[in-house]
């Protein structure tokens, strides 16, 4: 059956609503930037398929069914090894050229550099730590929001964001003022 | 040091996840691919709108006021 004009514009506000957490998680996750655009839209295209079930939710529960979609969706690609092995080797990949890809033309060189370093450093932390600095940072989320959304205590966020920060401050010889 | 040359941890922060953002292009790529068209209303519909209103209309401005009123 055709979509009424209801739906679609349902659909899109929630799309718009979620659509940066999401791909923060999920970038956060799998650190390939087109894998993390295709796991969005097929986290989103459930999304459409069960929208009389997503709609009626509120706004934190809509977030939290969208986020254990995400979950699964990003467990599956793992299982797949083709997919993980492609995925490792962009990583690879990436770490090897982002200082180039990173620093745009409009950075200061020196600063283009430091965000090349932060880039490696993220890629270099531990899974978690990785998925939430990227919800919290890319993704705007407070650690109440990210805590809902992954199934953690906020405490916990919040330790694991200060131990992010901790390492990659190190990583790059920076003083870390929280 | 919180000035360009000597960014600090929160001002790279910024900067990182300015660069990870997804475009607002490539996320309207994304909802069209996942929505259908919403189909248009049929061509019949609009030629039956139009035919009754240019008939409200021709039948409004030229028929004589008391002819007009005993229709109703």
């Amino acid at each position: 059956m055709p979509p009424s004009r209801d739906d679609a514009a349902v659909f899109t506000q929630i799309f718009d609503q979620h659509r940066h957490t999401v791909h923060a998680y999920l970038l956060g996750r799998v650190t390939d930037p087109e894998l993390a655009r295709d796991l969005l839209q097929e986290t989103f295209l459930r999304a459409w398929r069960r929208l009389s079930e997503l709609a009626p939710l509120p706004a934190d529960k809509q977030r939290a069914w969208i986020f254990t979609v995400a979950r699964n969706l990003t467990i599956d690609s793992y299982r797949a090894d083709a997919t993980r092995q492609a995925a490792e080797a962009t990583l690879h990949q990436q770490a090897a050229t982002q200082p180039t890809t990173v620093a745009g033309p409009h950075l200061h060189a020196e600063f283009g550099e430091r965000l090349a370093q932060l880039d490696a450093a993220i890629r270099r932390l531990p899974e978690q730590q990785r998925v939430i600095l990227s919800m919290a940072t890319a993704g705007g989320l407070t650690s109440r929001q990210i805590g809902e959304a992954l199934g953690e205590p906020a405490g916990t966020i919040r330790y694991q964001l200060s131990q992010a920060r901790t390492q990659l401050a190190a990583a790059l010889d920076l003083e870390d003022d929280p | 040091m919180t000035n360009s040359a000597h960014p600090d941890l929160d001002q790279l922060l910024v900067a990182w996840a300015h660069t990870q953002r997804l475009p607002d292009a490539d996320a309207q790529r994304i909802r069209q691919a996942i929505i259908p068209p919403v189909p248009a209303l049929e061509g019949s519909w609009w030629s039956e709108f139009n035919h009754k209103l240019s008939t409200a209309i021709t039948r409004a401005t030229t028929t004589p006021v008391p002819a007009f009123a005993a229709l109703h």
